[in-house]
């Protein structure tokens, strides 16, 4: 029976220097949630979690575990295990050695050491590699001997840091999985950092999207991609493409945007954001929610297809629409030639309205 | 105000957060003993040179003149010597006092040494020609230090009477010249054989990580032979030679050896050490005072004139190996040629090291070639009680000293590497310090500090003779080495390594123990080599303060006291060139074990 923590963070900062890593962070972290920090690099999540480690002493701000107050406690205090980004296997050590170190440290008895590092390993799928040297390991078993590290030890928390940065594209689809299903069978507070959005979303019970030191959103994968309360979660968040226009009317949560003299793009606010008539806007879309022509008379971008690609599932056109481009996914059953000219339709409820302010800090991502 | 505060409580938390019981001690420990044993000794030079006017010692013409004496050359035609009618040019050097002298001389001795190490350097790291691999190990073989001795053996080489020069050029030769060097110009001579192989490694050093392509982009764009090198190549490596430049004049600032051989008194060192000869009454004169805060500060300008280009830490230890295959030339019949030429006079340069080898073997060397083989002046290291005694003393000192000298080390540079505390590149400066500050000033630091604050303690040279302050004083003094060293190994591992660790639940102790020890122990035992080497050969601190105990039966002198003793004694440097070929010994045992088993490449500094 593994102990399950709360882990809770009020008004953290730090900086370096002049650079401010983590800005006013509060979240709160529940029972056996897998709780993933998302965000650019250099946006303060792996300083998070070294804070929460307790590598790193906040500025300002508090770290609880539970009730207790950990901001002061020395990283061997609080029985959290961290699985490094570059794993951090101890080379003179064999896998048991490495795995064994945590229960020699509590002062286990020989036996009980053996039986749950062997346990441990079975769990991860290593048996038989007990006596190897990490350097005689592939990635993937070294990235499974650093989970076993920190899981035979039943932390209170488990921190993993962009554990699967260093696979190779296929292995680490394999071990997103296995890392969610262990995670579930444990049931152990789990933080996860990572860049990947898509990793984020396979894996999170909630996701916090934090960017330039900031918590810009916080909440189940689901929400953060359906409902993204501002321009940075919207484009960061999944595949996005945009148009700019001006808010030509105003119903409730709905809205029309003019994005030229022909073409008008009916949508929905993000969340509390609301936008006066003749304010500048931004239509933030998925490329996956277009669909060619359609029969409908509104909501229909015309435009000439200026390259396309194939990409398997689908292929993606980059559509010239007045003086802007966006980006489409589409069948590639039907065969869309480049320079042809192409109509594509796109549901009101897959078009958010954001207000223009901060377009340039996301433009590069979102056309990218 | 408040920004004070802030400051304040800001530095409070991260003291409490950032440091545990271990790091304490690791600060507290080397920081206690350099203020023990390197910080206050000096500070007590200072305040006994401030009690006397050093008016007294400038305006005195033994110290500082204006007026020239003695002649630079000495030119002697139609002198008849052994029967037959010869010319005899003998450089001699002009004195200005002692002050100025040792100035004066320093200075020349860099241009000199700088000039023939970069000139090798240049020629090692761009060319390759058949015979290279010799011409290496020659380049390398004056590195080896062999206290007094080799300076020794630079003399007989430039002695006009019996020495191998004049006899080859007047004997073999049959030309009616006999050359000569002795005096200021012989002590020149002399340290300019010695250092040279300073400037040379740290050049060579530079020179091998400079990377290719800025040398090739300058290529392609026009710039070739003197004119590469002087703006492409010769800026690259002002780092090594600004190192190197420094080194050796402070090494040649407060050379001893020279100057006794050549038994030339007019030099500070000299005059420092005569006024130790007189202190083994208790007392020394002030006068060593203001020479050692002449010369720390004469010391302590180099440095600050080569700040620009190194940082403190890059003294004591210049990694070699280049990340990329270095850039090397076959030169043509007409490169080859002046190569050759260029490195003709290495045969010279290595002279010592093997005249060293020569006299300790040979029945008599009065004459100009040596005569007969026995091993009898070797076999005396161990028959003669006195060297035996010193050899002991040596070894034990020494092994102590690393004791210290480890422990300061890891504590020192581990902090270094990883506190996240303002201030501790202050813990970084007087942990390297020592490689910038004369011997002989902490010998003199020494000697008033703890014969008065520690007046009969064991601390006490006089009282107690010298062992626990060379002790010390060796410890202190070789710190940089291993600390060095450490830091480059715990540069090395990733950090990750030790939070693995600490997030598990170790103790920073623990950690400390079980991870960071065994993944740097090379190089910790390879920096703890290095330092033992320049403990067995320790100059300064051990003539000075390891003669106060005097030289009994039970005598408490290191080996190169007694190398400095033996010197003027009958059948003496025999015995002096058998332990400078013990020095050598160990000296090629500990480079071959760091080189070749532990695959640690450092370049050595010197003396």
């Amino acid at each position: 029976m593994l102990l399950v923590t709360r882990v809770i963070l009020k008004d953290v900062t730090k900086r370096f220097g002049k650079v401010i890593a983590v800005d006013r962070v509060s979240l709160q972290v529940n029972h056996s949630e897998l709780f993933t920090l998302l965000g650019p690099s250099g946006c303060g999540k792996t300083t998070t979690l070294r804070v929460i480690a307790g590598f790193e002493l906040p500025d300002e701000g508090k770290v609880f575990f539970d009730d207790e107050d950990v901001t002061f406690k020395k990283p061997y205090e609080r029985g959290c295990a961290m699985v490094f980004q570059n794993y951090a296997l101890w080379p003179h050590m064999s896998v048991f050695d490495n795995v064994a170190y945590g229960l020699k440290l509590r002062g286990l008895p020989s036996n009980e050491v053996k039986r749950r590092v062997m346990e441990v390993l079975r769990l991860v799928g290593l048996e038989g590699l007990e006596n190897r040297y990490p350097l005689q390991l592939s990635g993937g078993q070294q990235q499974r001997v650093a989970l076993a590290r920190a899981l035979v030890v039943e932390p209170k928390v488990l921190l993993l840091d962009e554990p699967l940065s260093n696979l190779d594209a296929k292995l680490r689809l394999r071990m997103r999985e296995e890392v969610k299903k262990l995670q579930k069978d444990l049931k152990i507070t789990t933080i996860y950092v990572t860049h990947d959005q898509e990793e984020a979303m396979s894996l999170s019970d909630r996701i916090a999207v934090m960017n330039g030191g900031k918590v810009l959103q916080i909440g189940p994968p689901m929400e953060v991609y359906m409902h993204p309360k501002n321009l940075f979660v919207a484009t960061f968040i999944g595949r996005s493409t945009l148009l700019r226009g001006i808010i030509k009317k105003v119903e409730g949560d709905k809205a029309v945007v003019s994005v030229s003299r022909d073409l008008e793009l009916v949508g929905r606010f993000s969340q509390d954001i609301k936008l006066k008539e003749g304010e500048e806007a931004v239509a933030i879309m998925r490329p996956e929610d277009f669909f060619l022509d359609g029969t409908n008379s509104s909501n229909v971008i015309e435009g000439f297809v200026e390259l396309t690609m194939f990409l398997g599932p689908f292929t993606q056109l980059r559509v010239k629409v007045g003086s802007q481009t966006i980006k489409a996914y589409v069948d590639p059953d039907v065969g869309v030639k480049s320079g042809t000219k192409i109509r594509l339709y796109i549901r009101p409820e897959n078009v958010i309205i954001f207000p223009l302010t901060g377009w340039e800090e996301v433009e590069f991502e979102a056309i990218a | 105000m408040e920004l004070r505060s802030a400051f304040r409580n800001f530095s409070f938390r991260a003291i409490r957060f950032y440091l545990d019981a271990t790091m304490i001690v690791q600060i507290l420990f080397p920081t206690l003993m350099f203020l023990l044993f390197l910080i206050l000794p000096l500070a007590s030079v200072l305040y006994i040179a401030t009690q006397y006017s050093p008016l007294e010692v400038i305006s005195d013409p033994m110290y500082v003149s204006f007026i020239p004496h003695g002649e630079l050359v000495e030119i002697r035609s139609n002198l008849i010597f052994r029967g037959k009618e010869i010319t005899l040019i003998k450089l001699r050097g002009v004195s200005f006092g002692a002050i100025l002298n040792s100035l004066i001389c320093a200075s020349i001795v860099t241009i000199c040494a700088s000039t023939i190490g970069v000139l090798i350097a240049f020629i090692m790291a761009r060319y390759d020609f058949p015979g290279k691999t010799f011409f290496r190990v020659l380049a390398t073989v004056p590195l080896l230090m062999t206290p007094f001795i080799n300076a020794f053996v630079i003399k007989k080489l430039f002695d006009w009477r019996d020495g191998l020069i004049s006899w080859f050029i007047c004997d073999v030769l049959g030309i009616p010249l006999r050359i000569g060097v002795s005096e200021i110009a012989g002590v020149v001579v002399a340290q300019t054989m010695t250092f040279f192989p300073i400037v040379y490694l740290n050049v060579f050093s530079s020179m091998v990580n400079i990377d290719p392509s800025l040398e090739e982009q300058a290529e392609n764009l026009g710039a070739k032979g003197f004119h590469l090198f002087r703006t492409i190549t010769l800026p690259l490596s002002l780092p090594g030679l600004a190192a190197g430049a420094a080194i050796v004049f402070i090494f040649s600032l407060e050379d001893v050896a020279a100057p006794i051989v050549f038994n030339e008194k007019r030099f500070m060192s000299y005059q420092i050490l005569s006024k130790f000869i007189e202190a083994t009454t208790g007392r020394l004169s002030p006068v060593a005072a203001t020479l050692a805060v002449i010369l720390l500060a004469l010391a302590l300008t180099a440095f600050a004139g080569i700040k620009r280009y190194v940082t403190l830490r890059q003294y004591a230890m210049l990694s070699r190996g280049g990340r990329w295959s270095i850039r090397v030339r076959r030169p043509g019949i007409k490169g080859l040629i002046a190569i050759y030429i260029s490195l003709l006079p290495l045969f010279l340069l290595a002279f010592p090291q093997f005249g060293v080898f020569i006299y300790a073997f040979c029945e008599k060397w009065t004459g100009p070639l040596p005569e007969g083989f026995t091993i009898d002046h070797v076999a005396k290291i161990v028959i003669d009680p006195l060297v035996s005694r010193a050899i002991v003393n040596s070894l034990t000192y020494s092994l102590s000293a690393l004791i210290l000298i480890v422990l300061m080390g890891i504590s020192a540079s581990y902090v270094i590497a990883r506190a996240k505390l303002a201030g501790v590149e202050l813990l970084d400066l007087l942990v390297t310090s020592p490689i910038a500050l004369p011997g002989l000033v902490i010998a003199v630091g020494y000697f008033y500090f703890f014969t008065t604050m520690f007046k009969g303690t064991l601390l006490d040279p006089i009282a107690s003779g010298p062992s626990f302050l060379l002790i010390l004083a060796y410890s202190v003094r070789r710190l940089p080495f291993t600390a060095r060293a450490v830091f480059a190994g715990l540069q090395q591992i990733h950090i990750a390594l030790e939070e693995a660790s600490l997030n598990l639940g170790a103790s920073r102790l623990r950690t400390i123990r079980s991870i960071v020890i065994p993944l740097i122990g090379i190089n910790i035992v390879s920096g703890a080599l290095i330092s033992f080497v320049y403990c067995m050969s320790e100059v300064s601190t051990s003539i000075t303060l390891g003669g106060l105990g005097g030289l009994g039966e039970l005598h408490q002198a290191p080996i190169t006291l007694i190398m400095m003793d033996y010197l003027s004694r009958v059948e003496g440097p025999y015995v002096v060139a058998s332990l400078g070929v013990l020095l050598m010994s160990i000296q090629l045992a500990v480079i071959t074990l760091t080189n070749v088993i532990l695959k640690q490449r450092y370049a050595y500094i010197g003396v």
